[in-house]
């Protein structure tokens, strides 16, 4: 199976046999963490970037009286702190929400990236700032969506997140998250959480049994959702 | 003023619309003020929740009884222990959550 950063990249602009060469050649290790784990920890200053192969995961903060909130979901292909070779001190941490497959890549080897292939360095910086588009469309859709459209719009993205690495099965993908996960995502109370699950089941839209949730009505789910895809910038061209 | 003296507590019997249609609820009122909302709900909208059965859940809170105050979970499985933790939030006032 393709390294899913590649399949990822691959949906954007060309990669030529080369630079995926370099790209699997920077991974020094593979490691499994499990659920509930850290992959990164809050206030440490990695030597390495993890790219999640498998799994989810989440980043978060967690404040003094225990609340936490959920900055951003991860999936298979996403490079969670790639950001660490620049920033060095992590601010936030990154759990493994399931068990997750993580390559490991020494900041060493993203130095060498940058000094020697240009095209792959622009591809990195593009990696870093689609997380920084989908945190923006997070923050908007936290402020002003109701908590029907936001649960929406947060499955449409998934989705299409999933689809570009090839995991999903027709209308369906495998989303193991808990209402707890799923309202320190979106800000909600876990009331809240099976409350809007219901409305989207009940008005046909979704159907969740188990980890596998289907989409019913792709169209109607992206209206109420109001989502569109721009911000996930999945265009082939030329970067 | 929060922490000086037991707060006046009294409930209004209302129907709550949410999500999911009417709920039994009740308004809480400390004194004159009204403090919090909880409504009445089934173990089916508690599901993945700490204990996963139904319970009063806090609908709207204000002041120090304001939903970003609380912990998590907010669904009480009495109404004497919604009612318990609404004292405990009007003493220690904004200080603490």
């Amino acid at each position: 199976m393709p390294n899913p950063l590649v399949l990822k990249l691959e949906q954007r602009d060309r990669l030529s046999d080369d630079e995926k060469r370099v790209l699997e050649s920077a991974i020094s290790r593979v490691r499994v963490v499990e659920a509930d784990e850290d992959i990164v920890h809050e206030g440490e200053t990695p030597s390495e970037s993890s790219l999640l192969l498998d799994g989810f995961a989440a980043r978060y903060k967690i404040f003094s009286n225990g609340r936490r909130q959920i900055t951003a979901i991860h999936v298979a292909g996403d490079f969670v702190d790639l950001h660490s070779f620049l920033l060095k001190t992590m601010d936030h941490g990154v759990l493994a929400l399931t068990p997750c497959r993580v390559a490991v890549v020494p900041h060493a080897a993203l130095e060498k990236i940058t000094a020697d292939h240009p095209h792959l360095t622009r591809l990195l910086w593009l990696n870093t700032l689609i997380d920084g588009a989908i945190h923006r469309e997070w923050l908007t859709a936290m402020g002003r969506l109701s908590a029907t459209a936001h649960m929406a719009h947060f499955i449409c993205e998934l989705f299409l997140r999933l689809e570009t690495v090839g995991r999903t099965d027709g209308a369906t993908i495998h989303l193991p998250l808990t209402q707890a996960e799923l309202g320190d995502t979106l800000g909600l109370s876990t009331v809240h959480v099976n409350r809007v699950l219901q409305e989207l089941r009940k008005e046909g839209l979704i159907r969740w049994q188990g980890d596998a949730l289907t989409i019913l009505d792709w169209e109607r789910l992206e209206k109420v959702g109001e989502f569109t895809p721009t911000y996930l910038n999945l265009q082939h061209e030329h970067r | 003023m929060p922490g000086q003296s037991t707060p006046n507590i009294s409930l209004q019997p209302v129907s709550v619309m949410s999500d999911g249609g009417s709920h039994e609820g009740r308004l809480v009122f400390s004194g004159s003020d009204l403090v919090a909302v909880f409504a009445k709900i089934s173990a089916e909208e508690n599901a993945g929740g700490r204990s996963g059965r139904g319970g009063w859940f806090l609908e709207a809170g204000f002041g120090p009884c304001g939903i970003l105050m609380t912990h998590q979970p907010s669904v009480f499985p009495t109404l004497e222990e919604a009612i318990a933790w609404v004292r405990e939030r009007l003493k220690s006032g904004l200080a603490s959550s």
